[in-house]
């Protein structure tokens, strides 16, 4: 491997730690939500606000863009957090995936009616992490800041209403009103990670380092630290894979995640019978 | 970690001045094979060439990869086709790739569309109605070997300001070059010849010089606006058009979906013909001159079939 490519990778590695860091956070609340696609759901409902941002004759550069795609990820985890229990018959999974595929559909018509500016919006979808640029960074890192001290204050809360919403509820908490802050926050990293990295790559920051977690460890607290491990791990793996056998990156590290977990899964065993 | 850093940086540099001899060739990357190939027939071996997109890759949508920057960023020269071909994608490599030498405005980037011909340029206010519309004119200009002839000049012109002491190099590679081309021409004419003013129609607005070079009138599109998949109502329309004007032959780059395009020839009783728009597209279009030889040939003998000449 050239080492001067590491100059050149510079923003792209820290762009992928800062995701790795939050999203392996959330990805334990989505885990033990049990709402695995709600990410992949509010990317689409937030490009939909682009699209139709775009349609209105804006700019895509235009900070419009940004502020309808906001309000429509704002609309969604308001839907996400008032269907939540309410009817026990409808898994919520089912409207996630619902969500996704009208998004999805509505975004194809918006753009066949505004087809002046369909590549940026594809770019919304198909972010590429190894294009990032230092100002993006900055920018991303400073918003994951905030968001991330906001659910460190309310650690307890958020960890309430993941883990047992319904002991929760029996105490008096005004779960819909901490579901919603929970999908509106999740949403605003989700925008902005897909944006840089795209939705596969993102989706894997998200589910795979939990999952991997959930193999070796039971504990909030240890689950949390090995899917840092492992997302910060898989990140540099996956950037040596793209360098050494020059692949496009966010696939090669969406590759090295599934590679890794099945290591975790193997070893899993022989960590558990020490353990006993 | 910095130590660390600051290390690697200073092996890889001596990597790279250890490894160029005194005279050392002149770095060239190129966006697209077509023009790699231009470049190799001027700079001879005076030059080292790149070409980031391949031929079968569609021009307009690249994924970039490590290899992309490290070839950007210690290239002498950056080739682009221009005309918003590559904004998706090329801004943001320039940019990683944090190579004075070749941004743009900089004498090490050439913007290869600035003195050759270019058609569709638009003469009224762009709406988005109109679809993926380049605002600068059509991008996909290398398809006339008046065209090719015009880059290669470009190209001498700016090896010449680059590197001075090559001046008669560059020029006897040019008129090398230029004579091969224009032998090359005269046969193309004279196959193409008997099919002047045959109707055809193409999937996307790749082939509006190669059809204005050689005659071809193209009457119709497979998409309904550029980047725009076929709708059913337009793809009826094109069908009845086909029929009206008696048009046989849908030419395809080959990275768009062929179902449409057969669809519609079943439709006509006509024939989808896949021609290469780039060099390296098809494994015999290896250089500027084989691309039009390829695709010449294929559509010569797809011609005699369809229009019974």
């Amino acid at each position: 491997m050239d080492p001067v490519i590491l100059t050149f990778l510079a923003a792209p590695i820290a762009a992928s730690l800062i995701i790795a860091g939050i999203h392996a956070y959330l990805g334990l609340h989505v885990v033990e939500r049990g709402v695995i696609f709600v990410d992949l759901s509010l990317a689409q409902i937030a490009s939909l606000g682009a699209a139709i941002a775009v349609w209105q004759g804006h700019d895509p550069h235009d900070p419009a863009i940004y502020w309808m795609s906001l309000l429509f990820t704002l609309i969604g985890a308001f839907i996400f957090a008032m269907i939540k229990g309410h009817n026990a018959n409808v898994p919520q999974e089912a409207i996630i995936g619902i969500s996704y595929a009208v998004a999805s559909a509505a975004v194809i018509l918006t753009m066949s009616k505004s087809t002046g500016e369909s590549e940026h919006l594809k770019d919304m979808l198909v972010g590429n992490i190894l294009s990032v640029q230092w100002s993006e960074v900055w920018l991303t890192g400073g918003i994951y800041v905030l968001i991330g001290v906001f659910h460190y204050v309310f650690r307890r809360r958020f960890i309430e209403i993941s883990v047992d919403p319904v002991g929760a509820a029996a105490r008096g908490v005004p779960i819909r009103l901490w579901d919603f802050l929970f999908y509106a926050s999740f949403g605003l990293v989700v925008t902005r990670s897909v944006a840089i990295a795209g939705v596969l790559l993102v989706f894997c920051y998200l589910i795979v380092p939990s999952v991997g977690a959930m193999l070796w460890a039971r504990k909030i607290g240890p689950r949390l630290a090995i899917g840092w491990a492992m997302g910060g791990l898989v990140s540099m793996l996956g950037m040596y894979v793209s360098v050494q056998f020059d692949l496009p990156t966010g696939a090669a590290i969406v590759c090295t995640f599934g590679f890794v977990l099945i290591v975790m899964a193997l070893l899993r065993p022989i960590l558990i019978s020490r353990v006993r | 970690m910095r130590s660390h850093l600051r290390h690697a940086v200073l092996a890889g540099l001596l990597a790279v001045f250890s490894a160029t001899p005194a005279a050392a060739a002149l770095r060239v990357v190129t966006t697209t094979e077509d023009l790699a190939s231009l470049a190799r027939e001027v700079g001879g071996e005076k030059v080292e060439v790149v070409a980031l997109a391949k031929g079968y890759q569609d021009p307009h949508f690249v994924e970039p990869k490590p290899s992309f920057i490290l070839a950007v960023s210690r290239a002498d020269l950056l080739i682009a086709v221009g005309r918003e071909l590559e904004i998706g994608w090329l801004p943001t490599l320039i940019s990683s790739a944090r190579n004075a030498k070749i941004q743009p405005g900089a004498p090490g980037y050439l913007d290869a569309s600035l003195n050759v011909k270019i058609l569709e340029i638009p003469t009224v206010q762009l709406t988005r109605a109109m679809g993926d519309v380049h605002p600068q004119g059509n991008p996909h200009y290398w398809l006339d070997p008046g065209n090719g002839r015009r880059i290669a000049q470009g190209i001498r012109d700016r090896l010449t300001q680059l590197s001075p002491a090559d001046r008669a190099f560059f020029a006897q590679h040019y008129d090398d070059f230029d004579k091969r081309l224009a032998a090359a021409e005269q046969r193309w004419d004279a196959a193409m010849a008997p099919f002047k003013g045959t109707k055809v129609v193409t999937y996307h607005r790749s082939w509006p010089n190669f059809m204005e070079r050689f005659g071809l009138n193209v009457m119709g599109y497979v998409e309904p606006k550029p980047g725009i998949p076929p709708s059913p109502s337009h793809t009826l329309e094109l069908i009845a058009d086909m029929k009206a004007q008696g048009a046989k032959l849908i030419v395809v780059e080959p990275y768009f979906d062929k179902k449409t395009p057969n669809a519609v020839a079943a439709q006509v009783g006509g024939t989808v013909l896949e021609l290469a728009p780039s060099v390296g597209g098809e494994k015999e279009a290896a250089d500027y001159i084989r691309l039009f030889d390829f695709d010449v040939n294929l559509l010569v003998s797809t011609l005699k079939k369809v229009t019974g000449k």
